[in-house]
C-alpha cells in the first residue's frame, strides 16, 4: 500500500478501508485452506499460494452487446470488462467504500467540486503501454466526444465542459486535467461526493490508444489494464476466454488462471450444463428452477440479495394520480411477500425502501405505506376518489405477465377497483410511450445500481427534469435534499439522502415493489464459501476458488 | 433442360428484391426506437441518440433507407452492421454453416428412420409392427419440438450423458439431439405418407405383374413400389426443408447452437434491420433454389417428367 499524506478536511475513506480489508484477509489467510472465503470483497489479498495456479473457471454470460467500456450498459458485457480494465477506483463490497484502482489516493476541496487523484506509478495496458493522468484524460474526452456516441457519456455530466463538448462547442472536457504524469485533477459542475465511487463504474476505465482508431475491432480483444487479459478474440455467441494478467499491480490478484465465459442463449440450457458437470458456475438460475435448485445441487447453491429495483411508477402527469392518497392506497393493497411466494419462489425480498438495503445507508422501516393493509388502503382509496378504471403497463416477454397481473387482481379485490386492463409493449415501444407521456396508469420499471451509492438509487430516477423520471416526479424540497447530500461530508450525507429518501417514501412517485435475488449454482469443482455476487448482480468471478482434483 | 434452369434461376431476381422489401418494410414498421431501447432503463443522452440515429440512417424516410441500404449491397457488397458495429456478413459466415449442418442432420434423421418406418409399415400392413409404427408417429407428430427438445435433453443428455446437452463443442455429435429434435414431426410426416403411397402402389397391376414374373419381394417393393412412391415423399422434404429453418429458431435456442435461426429471432426483437433482412433473403434464396432442385428430382425419379 501508498502511504496517505495527510489530509485536512481531505477524503481519507480508501485508507482506512484498505486497511480494514486487509487485516480480514490476514485473519483468513489463517485459516489454512479457507483460502480468500472471507473475501467477498473487491480487496482481498489472495497471498502467494493462490496466486499461481488457480485452475480454469467456466461460468455462464449472456452474448455482451459490446465490449467497449465506455459503450457497455448492460451486465453481461459490464461483468467481463470489470475484468478486463481497472478503473481508478474500485468499490468494497464490504464497507461499501470507494477504494484504489489505478488511483492511490484522492482528495476533494471543502465544497466537494474540485478533486485530485493520485496515480499508482506501475501500471501499464496489456500491450505494455504504461498508463499516467493523460491516459485517462484522452479516454473521457473521447468518450465524451459526440461523433463518437458512448453511450456512457451522460454519467460524465457532473465535470465541468461537459456540455460544451457534448454539443460541439469544446473539442476537450475543460473539468479533467493532468497536471503532472501522475495527478489528475477534477473540476466539477457542482459538489458531488460520490465522484470515488462513481468513477469505480465501467464508463471510466482507461482505453489505450488503439481503441479510439478502431473502436470495433479493438472490441473483439480489448487491450486492458485489469486482472486479466483477453485469449484470443471473443468468439460471438460462443465464448470470451480470459487469462490472469500476472504483472497487475493491484492489490487483489484474480483467484483463478483463466475464466472461460460460455455465451448461451437459454439460460434452461446452461442450467442443465452446470448439472452435467460440463459448466462450472451460473448466476442466473432460471426463475422456474428456483424451487428445485436445493433439490439438483445440494450445498451448490445459494441466493444472493441484490439492488435490482421493481417499481411500480406512477405518471404524475396525469390527474387521477396526483392525491398522494391514492399512491398510498395503491401501495398498501399490495401484499408483496404473497405474490413473492407463489410468484417468484421467494427470489425477491419486499421493498420497504428505495435505497437497497444491503447499502450501509439503507433502513429497515423507513416506510409507512408498505406494508400490507387492506382495510387501511380501502378506506384511503375510497376517500381520496380514486380512479375505477386502471390500465397498468409493462414490457413484454421479460416474465413480468404473472405478477403484474397479481397485483392487479389484489387491486380489485382489495380497492374494489372494477376494470383493470394491460398494456404490455415491447421494450422500445415501451419506451416511446414513456418519453411521450401517454402513459395513462402504473406502469412497471427498474433500477439497478451502476455503483453503490445512495446519490445513484434516487438521482437518476426522481430529481425533477431527469432523464430517468418517468414518473415526471418533482419535489423542490427532495432537489434541495440531494444536492445538499452530494455536497456534504461522506459521514453526514448518508442522513441527508435518508431524508430524501423519507421524502420519496411519502410522496411515492413510484410504488416500490421488490428488490431481486439471484440464484447461483455451481459445480462440485467450485469451492462454495468463496461464491459472491455484489449488488449490481455481478458475481465475484475472479475470487472462485477451484477445488483440487 | 439448361434453358428450363436459366429461366427459372432469372425468377430469382423480383424474388429477391420483393423479399427484401418486404422484410425491410416489415422491420420498419415496428413500433419503437431501436436505439433508444438499446440503453435500457437507462436513457442515453439525446445527443448519442442522434448520432446513432444518424449513423444507421434511421431518421431517413423508408423508401431512402432502403434505396441506401440496397446501394451499399450492390456496390460494395456491404450488408451492413448491428447496432453495435459487427458486419451482417460476419454473422452470416459463423451462424451457416452451423444451421445448414442442422439441418443436414435433421434431414438425414428424417430419410433414413422416416423411409425405414414407412417402408416397413406398409409392407408389414395391419401388424403388431404396423400399429407400433403408427402409434409412435402418431406420439412424435403430437408432441411439441419444445417438449421432444427437453426430453432428448434431459435423457441422452444430462442421466445417460451420451450426447452433449447444447453448445457445439464435441463436433458432429453435438448435433446428434438437436438434429433429432428438429426432424421428429416431419420424419413421423415422412413415414405415414410413405406408408399410405406405398401400401397404395403395392396393390396396382405393375406390382402384381412383377411379382408374378417370380421378381424377389424386395426387390419389387424397392423398384417397383418406392421408386412410385417417392415423388409426393419428396415435395414434402423440400418444402419442409425450408419450414425446417423456422424450426431452428426454436431448436438452436434451447440447445444453444449458434446459428441462423437464433441469430433472426434475436435481430427480430432488436429490430435489427439490416440483419434481419441479410438473413431473411438467404433464406428466401435458399427456398427458391431448392425448388429447383425438387423439380428437377421429379425428373430423376419418374421418367415421364421432362422440363424443355
Amino acid at each position: 500500500m501508498t502511504t496517505h499524506k495527510p489530509q485536512g478536511s481531505a477524503r481519507r475513506r480508501s485508507a482506512v478501508a484498505m486497511t480494514a480489508a486487509a487485516a480480514l484477509v490476514l485473519a483468513a489467510c489463517g485459516n489454512g485452506d479457507d483460502g480468500n472465503g472471507d473475501g467477498g470483497n473487491g480487496t482481498a489479498d489472495n497471498g502467494g499460494a493462490e496466486a499461481a495456479g488457480g485452475g480454469t473457471v467456466s461460468a455462464y454470460n449472456c452474448e455482451p452487446q459490446n465490449l467497449m467500456p465506455s459503450n457497455s450498459t448492460e451486465v453481461c458485457g459490464s461483468w467481463v470488462l470489470e475484468q478486463l480494465f481497472t478503473g481508478l477506483t474500485q468499490v468494497d463490497y464490504e464497507t461499501y467504500e470507494a477504494v484504489p484502482g489505478v488511483a492511490t489516493d484522492w482528495e476533494s476541496n471543502e465544497d466537494q467540486t474540485e478533486w485530485t487523484f493520485t496515480l499508482g506509478e506501475d501500471w501499464t495496458f496489456h500491450n505494455g503501454d504504461p498508463i499516467d493522468a493523460n491516459t485517462f484524460v484522452e479516454t473521457f474526452n473521447w468518450v465524451v466526444d459526440p461523433d463518437n456516441a458512448q453511450q456512457n457519456t451522460s454519467f460524465y455530466d457532473v465535470i465541468v465542459g461537459y456540455e460544451d463538448v457534448v454539443n460541439g462547442d469544446a473539442e476537450e472536457l475543460a473539468g479533467v486535467t493532468a497536471t503532472d504524469d501522475y495527478t489528475l485533477e477534477f473540476e466539477l459542475n457542482e459538489p458531488f461526493s460520490p465522484l470515488p465511487m462513481m468513477l469505480s463504474y465501467t464508463g471510466f476505465y482507461p482505453m489505450p490508444a488503439e481503441a479510439f482508431e478502431d473502436p470495433e475491432s479493438f472490441e473483439q480483444a480489448p487491450v486492458g489494464n485489469g486482472r486479466y487479459q483477453m485469449d484470443g478474440e471473443w468468439e460471438h455467441d460462443v465464448q470470451i476466454a480470459v487469462d490472469r494478467y500476472e504483472d497487475w499491480p493491484g492489490e487483489d490478484p484474480g483467484v483463478p488462471e483463466r475464466i472461460e465465459w460460455q455465451i448461451y442463449n437459454d439460460i434452461e440450457t446452461a442450467y442443465l450444463d452446470v448439472q452435467a458437470g460440463t459448466l462450472d458456475i451460473m448466476d442466473s438460475v432460471p426463475p422456474n428452477r428456483l424451487s428445485t435448485m436445493e433439490a439438483d445441487f445440494g450445498d451448490n447453491q445459494t441466493m444472493f440479495d441484490t439492488s435490482s429495483f421493481t417499481y411500480m411508477g406512477l405518471p404524475l402527469y396525469q390527474e387521477e394520480f396526483q392525491d398522494k392518497d391514492v399512491r398510498h392506497a395503491l401501495s398498501m393493497a399490495i401484499d408483496r411477500q404473497l405474490i413473492i411466494d407463489n410468484i417468484f419462489d421467494g427470489a425477491q425480498v419486499p421493498a420497504g425502501n428505495i435505497i437497497p438495503p444491503m447499502l450501509p445507508s439503507a433502513r429497515e422501516d423507513a416506510c409507512d405505506y408498505c406494508d400490507f393493509d387492506p382495510e387501511a388502503a380501502a378506506e384511503l382509496y375510497e376517500e381520496a376518489d380514486g380512479p375505477s378504471e386502471l390500465t397498468i403497463y409493462f414490457n413484454s416477454g421479460a416474465g413480468h405477465e404473472d405478477w403484474v397481473e397479481a397485483v392487479s387482481n389484489q387491486w380489485q379485490e382489495h380497492l374494489g377497483i372494477e376494470n383493470i386492463s394491460f398494456e404490455s409493449l415491447e421494450f422500445a415501444q415501451y419506451l416511446d410511450l414513456h418519453d411521450n407521456q401517454e402513459v395513462t396508469g402504473p406502469f412497471r420499471l427498474g433500477w439497478v445500481l451502476s455503483y453503490p451509492s445512495p446519490q445513484y438509487a434516487m438521482e437518476p430516477i426522481y430529481t425533477t427534469g431527469k432523464s430517468s423520471n418517468y414518473a415526471d416526479f418533482s419535489n423542490e424540497e427532495f432537489d434541495n435534499l440531494i444536492a445538499e447530500a452530494n455536497a456534504a461530508d461522506p459521514e453526514e450525507a448518508d442522513s441527508i439522502y435518508q431524508e430524501a429518501e423519507d421524502i420519496l417514501l411519502e410522496e411515492m412517485p413510484v410504488i416500490p415493489m421488490f428488490f431481486q435475488s439471484q440464484g447461483v449454482v455451481h459445480s462440485d469443482r467450485i469451492q462454495h464459501d468463496s461464491v459472491q455476487m455484489d449488488p449490481r448482480t455481478f458475481l465475484r468471478v475472479e475470487q472462485l476458488v477451484v477445488n483440487e482434483e | 433442360m439448361t434453358g428450363y434452369i436459366i429461366r427459372r434461376m432469372l425468377q430469382f431476381i423480383p424474388v429477391v428484391i420483393a423479399a427484401t422489401l418486404i422484410v425491410y418494410a416489415m422491420v420498419f414498421l415496428m413500433p419503437g426506437d431501436p436505439i433508444r431501447a438499446l440503453s435500457g432503463d437507462r436513457p442515453m443522452s439525446p445527443q448519442v441518440l442522434e448520432t446513432l440515429r444518424e449513423q444507421y440512417n434511421l431518421n431517413d424516410p423508408f423508401l431512402v433507407q432502403y434505396a441506401k441500404y440496397m446501394w451499399g449491397v450492390f456496390t460494395a457488397g456491404d450488408f451492413g452492421t448491428t447496432f453495435q458495429g459487427r458486419p451482417v456478413l460476419d454473422i452470416i459466415q459463423q451462424g451457416l454453416p452451423i444451421t445448414v449442418t442442422l439441418a443436414l442432420v435433421a434431414l438425414s434423421f428424417q430419410i433414413v428412420i422416416g423411409v425405414i418406418a414407412g417402408v416397413l409399415a406398409a409392407v408389414y400392413k395391419d401388424s403388431f409392427l404396423d400399429r407400433m409404427v403408427q402409434v409412435s408417429l402418431v406420439i412424435v407428430v403430437a408432441v411439441p419440438t419444445l417438449a421432444i427438445g427437453f426430453l432428448l435433453q434431459l435423457t441422452f443428455g444430462l442421466n445417460l450423458e451420451w450426447f452433449p446437452i447444447a453448445g457445439t463443442r464435441e463436433g458432429l455429435v453435438s448435433y446428434v439431439l438437436p438434429g433429432i429434435t428438429l426432424g421428429a414431426v416431419s420424419t413421423g410426416i415422412v413415414a405415414r405418407m410413405l406408408r399410405s403411397e406405398l401400401v397404395e402402389a403395392l396393390q396396382s397391376d405393375y406390382v402384381r405383374t412383377a411379382t408374378a414374373k417370380g421378381m424377389r419381394r424386395s426387390r419389387v417393393v424397392v423398384r417397383h413400389g418406392l421408386r412410385n412412391s417417392l415423388i409426393p415423399v419428396v415435395t414434402f422434404l423440400g418444402a419442409d426443408l425450408a419450414t425446417m429453418l423456422g424450426g431452428t429458431v426454436v431448436v438452436e435456442t434451447i440447445f444453444n447452437l449458434t446459428g441462423l435461426g437464433g441469430q433472426i429471432f434475436r435481430s427480430i426483437q432488436a429490430q435489427e434491420n439490416t440483419v434481419v433482412v441479410g438473413i431473411v433473403t438467404l433464406f428466401v434464396l435458399f427456398y427458391v433454389v431448392l425448388n429447383l432442385v425438387v423439380d428437377l428430382l421429379y425428373a430423376a425419379i419418374d421418367p415421364r417428367i421432362r422440363y424443355d
